[in-house]
């Protein structure tokens, strides 16, 4: 199931919060909570949440294992084995195709690919798992003893399918007791709202329009066109991942949990490195503290514990090398900002620093965007004037014209501009009171619920779907 | 001050509403008369379904085509979309997926085969088609066009050609190829309609368009002997200031039809039948589908008139259905009653396996046409010259119920004539054109 759906608006989640609500009792509330979680699971996925809940059960064990024998060789050994056993299972799902693949064109053999489905959400559930076993050999957390309530913590439906990769730790907490409040659950619905107003009037669309320029015929494409479909994609990628998690930490609130946030304005960044510190945050950070410091960090091995940790993390994107070339990508421009451009920071003025990360995201989601490596870079020649056929096309200018509206709404919510520019006001609306509530609360739910009513409508806009000739 | 809950009691709300609303809706709609198609219906609760998890997509997907309001939610949105994004231009630009456009009939036992989208990213993406797939799919054919181009400008809508030159070698291949199979038999015909981008007043934006017509002189160069080209280009042309193109449907009008009719006459030697001696009769209100497409409002505002041709002598119109066959009305008037597809009228949909007109025309001529829907207003003006006319369409050939190529089908209805009908847009298309082929060589 996914978020944004009219089904898991106008059934799940108002069944849920019914339930849930009605409850008051935090152990039956966690069982609520379970069982839709899984049922929300299965809902995508009812054969392999045999997988979920097996991968559950093991770590589950491995962390009272682990805790019994913390500190020592054998603990130490479990942790290994058991890292290893779920990233094995990981790699089987989603990496058997993409190695075999290689294999075969490597040594010239043929091993049939049997196609094997992907369980959603596999990348996410493995890595919290991780998470919390090491955390649990560390020390951080202890081992969680009730089966049901790890389970919830790596089925719960608001990070699941899409994360973020919530540390067991965070939580650990507000497994046992949440506190709930009307204003934590209001606060949690605006930020859903939010979340669901990005992905179905932002991303959505953007997706529908980049089209327009990334499924055509490159030897077509004017230089023009290029920038703008892949400025469309940049749009679509953030405010479809960057709205997602916000649905999920809104329904984090709404239910007494604190998730921490996974993206801070990225396309604010003025350069990579401060790119990759607002951008999946949850992803890095876990990176940080499971890969790159066990490794040494930047006290030894500096440039080799940052090579791992961009291979890893363009492979963790997708099972393609495409992905893996993204991730060396910014590795390069890593290393190159760290030991030159940065120690020249200040005397680069901030519009130059600008440029030159809209160009390197840019070129970054190309390669992203494009699994076959030949239409990448007939894609990066043409936004550089290489064999392009024109500067632009009238199709292009036309289209630019219709929806500058959009690409303006979109790329001004890229920034926290209005969100500024609300607080600096808010100052002087707080004093104009109508009734009871002051005017800049009633601007802030007024646009709430305006965005709420227009992403609805826009769901359903969403199925249209006409036919020439009838369709039975 | 009070701390404002209003966001969660506006959603709370909302969302009861309409979720208890659609609970309570028991009658759910089966038919979606705007966008001409059955709406999902209700999935069975089967163990493979569930286990499949078909029953699971389809259910969400019954969901919102049923949803409460959903006509008048789906026009809202459309205004939303058109008010919030679309920069209010006479000009505007819309881009369609061409796999969309391109209808394949369901066959009776249907197999649902998804398009191959395989996700490797495990769902943190948002997928696109056409996914990352290992095996590499056989291509025969040039896969760069997904996308269709189509301009709204002064209340029409104009689909802008892009001349793909692979996509015209390989319609002059798959012809010459059928020329070849029948070996210099019969007289074979190709007749391709040109769209109404090539005449249609671009004003400063000429250019946005590839020339159709140096699209067909192209073409002919690439033709084999004992193909003869028809040339529809000039004398529509000629009459381009007449209503020979629909302003919200991508086809010609019967009009258009007719003056392509002549062209065909006038190639073959022969006179054609004056449009006067047909009785006329209008239908108003057409809106077709490039306005399902585009839901432009200059387009609403000025729907289409259909003006059919009937026709004046005895005939016998079947279509064959797999085992089944009927009768049916070459200019059918129960169509003429749909909110959506009133071309559908012309040779009842045409959307046979495969049909036959028989006539009282005792001359011997029997004539194949293998057509696209272009075909469908064209081919009722035929019915003076020929004895019979056989029509197939690519697209809903049936391979298991009836012959199992085209060469085995001439020979077994003894056809001594094959004219091929299709659009420009479809020539370019490869999907058509691979079903086209097909048609030819399958064994």
């Amino acid at each position: 199931m996914v978020f944004s759906s009219l089904l898991f608006l106008c059934v799940f989640l108002l069944i849920n919060i019914f339930l849930y609500y009605a409850i008051n009792n935090n152990t039956y509330r966690n069982a609520v909570l379970i069982i839709s979680s899984l049922a929300f699971y299965a809902w995508g996925e009812p054969i392999w949440i045999s997988v979920l809940i097996l991968s559950a059960l093991f770590n589950y064990f491995i962390g009272v294992s682990i805790e019994r024998n913390r500190g020592s060789r054998k603990g130490k050994g479990i942790l290994v084995l058991a890292a290893a056993a779920n990233l094995f299972v990981l790699g089987f799902f989603k990496y058997f195709g993409f190695i075999t693949e290689n294999i075969n064109t490597l040594l010239g053999v043929n091993i049939p690919i049997i196609s094997i489905g992907l369980p959603i959400g596999i990348s996410f559930y493995t890595f919290k798992s991780i998470s919390y076993i090491v955390d649990v050999y560390r020390g951080e957390v202890k081992a969680q003893k009730s089966l049901f309530k790890f389970l919830l913590y790596v089925s719960l439906f608001h990070h699941l399918v899409a994360g973020p990769i919530v540390r067991y730790k965070d939580i650990e907490q507000d497994i046992e007791n949440r506190t709930l409040s009307f204003e934590s659950f209001n606060n949690g619905v605006s930020r859903f709202i939010i979340g669901l107003g990005k992905k179905v009037i932002i991303a959505n669309q953007a997706n529908e329009f980049s089209k327009a320029f990334l499924d055509m015929d490159y030897s077509r494409l004017p230089v023009l066109g290029a920038w703008a479909g892949i400025l469309l994609y940049a749009i679509e990628i953030y405010f479809d991942f960057s709205g997602y998690s916000d649905m999920a930490i809104g329904l984090g609130k709404m239910y007494g949990f604190n998730y921490k946030e996974n993206f801070n304005y990225p396309y604010i960044a003025k350069s990579a490195t401060e790119f990759w510190r607002r951008w999946h945050i949850s992803l890095t950070s876990f990176f940080k503290d499971y890969v790159y410091i066990p490794l040494g960090g930047n006290r030894k091995h500096h440039v080799r514990n940052m090579l791992v940790v961009w291979l890893l993390t363009g492979l963790w994107h997708g099972a393609s090398w495409n992905f893996v070339v993204w991730g060396l990508y910014f590795f390069v421009l890593l290393v190159i900002e760290k030991f030159a451009l940065l120690k020249i920071e200040k005397k680069i003025p901030a519009v130059v620093w600008r440029l030159y990360f809209a160009v390197v995201v840019l070129v970054g989601w190309v390669f992203f965007y494009h699994t076959d490596i030949t239409k990448t870079f007939k894609f990066l020649g043409i936004m550089f004037g290489i064999n392009a056929p024109a500067f632009s096309s009238p199709e292009v200018e036309i289209f630019l014209n219709n929806y500058v509206i959009f690409i303006a709404i979109a790329l001004i919510s890229c920034t926290p501009l209005m969100k500024n520019i609300f607080e600096r006001i808010k100052g002087s609306l707080q004093k104009i009171q109508i009734g009871i509530y002051s005017v800049d609360q009633l601007i802030k739910s007024t646009a709430n619920i305006a965005i709420l009513i227009v992403s609805i409508i826009m769901l359903v806009g969403q199925s249209y779907n006409p036919f020439l000739y009838f369709k039975f | 001050m009070k701390r404002l809950q209003l966001d969660a009691i506006a959603f709370l709300l909302i969302i009861s509403v309409l979720g208890i609303a659609n609970l309570i809706n028991v009658n759910k709609p089966k038919v979606s008369e705007m966008e001409n198609r059955a709406l999902k219906q209700k999935p069975e609760f089967k163990v493979s379904a569930l286990l499949s998890g078909s029953y699971f997509s389809d259910y969400t997907e019954y969901y919102s085509d049923t949803f409460i309001l959903r006509d008048k939610l789906l026009n809202i949105s459309n205004n939303i979309q058109q008010a919030l994004f679309i920069k209010d231009s006479d000009v505007k630009i819309i881009t369609s997926d061409k796999s969309k456009e391109y209808n394949n009939v369901p066959s009776p036992t249907a197999d649902k085969s998804e398009d191959d989208t395989e996700d490797t990213s495990g769902g943190l993406l948002p997928v696109r088609n056409p996914g990352p797939s290992f095996t590499p799919a056989k291509k025969n054919y040039n896969e760069g066009d997904g996308v269709g181009y189509w301009i709204v400008i002064d209340g029409k809508a104009v689909e802008l050609f892009k001349f793909n030159k692979e996509s015209f070698d390989f319609y002059a291949k798959v012809l010459n190829e059928y020329n070849q199979k029948i070996g210099g038999k019969m007289p074979i015909y190709s007749l391709i309609a040109p769209t109404n981008s090539e005449f249609v007043q671009l004003r400063n934006y000429k250019g946005i368009t590839d020339s159709q017509n140096n699209a067909i002189e192209y073409l002919n160069t690439k033709f084999s002997e004992g193909i003869t080209s028809v040339n529809a280009y000039d004398v529509l042309n000629e009459h381009k200031e007449e209503y020979i193109y629909f302003r919200s449907d991508h086809h010609w009008t019967a009009l258009g039809a007719y003056y392509a009719y002549t062209a065909f006459m006038e190639t073959k030697g022969e006179e054609p039948v004056p449009l006067e001696k047909y009785e006329t009769v209008r239908i108003d209100n057409f809106l077709g589908s490039t306005y399902a497409k585009t839901r432009d409002k200059s387009i609403e505002k000025n729907p289409d008139t259909i003006y059919a041709y009937l026709p004046f002598a005895e005939y016998k119109y079947e279509k064959h259905r797999y085992y089944e066959s009927s009768e049916a009305d070459i200019i059918d008037m129960k169509y003429a009653e749909t909110k959506l597809d009133k071309y559908l009228m012309f040779l009842s949909a045409g959307d046979a396996t495969w049909a036959k007109i028989s006539t009282e025309n005792k001359n011997g001529k029997k004539l194949l046409v293998i057509k696209d829907s272009y075909g469908n207003s064209f081919v009722p003006f035929l019915l003076p010259h020929y004895e019979e006319i056989y029509v197939i369409d690519p697209r809903f050939y049936d391979f298991n119920t009836s012959e199992k190529n085209a060469a085995d089908f001439i020979e077994s209805k003894g056809i001594n004539e094959v004219l091929f009908v299709s659009y420009m847009e479809d020539v370019n298309y490869k999907e058509y054109m691979q079903s086209l082929e097909e048609l030819i060589n399958h064994e």
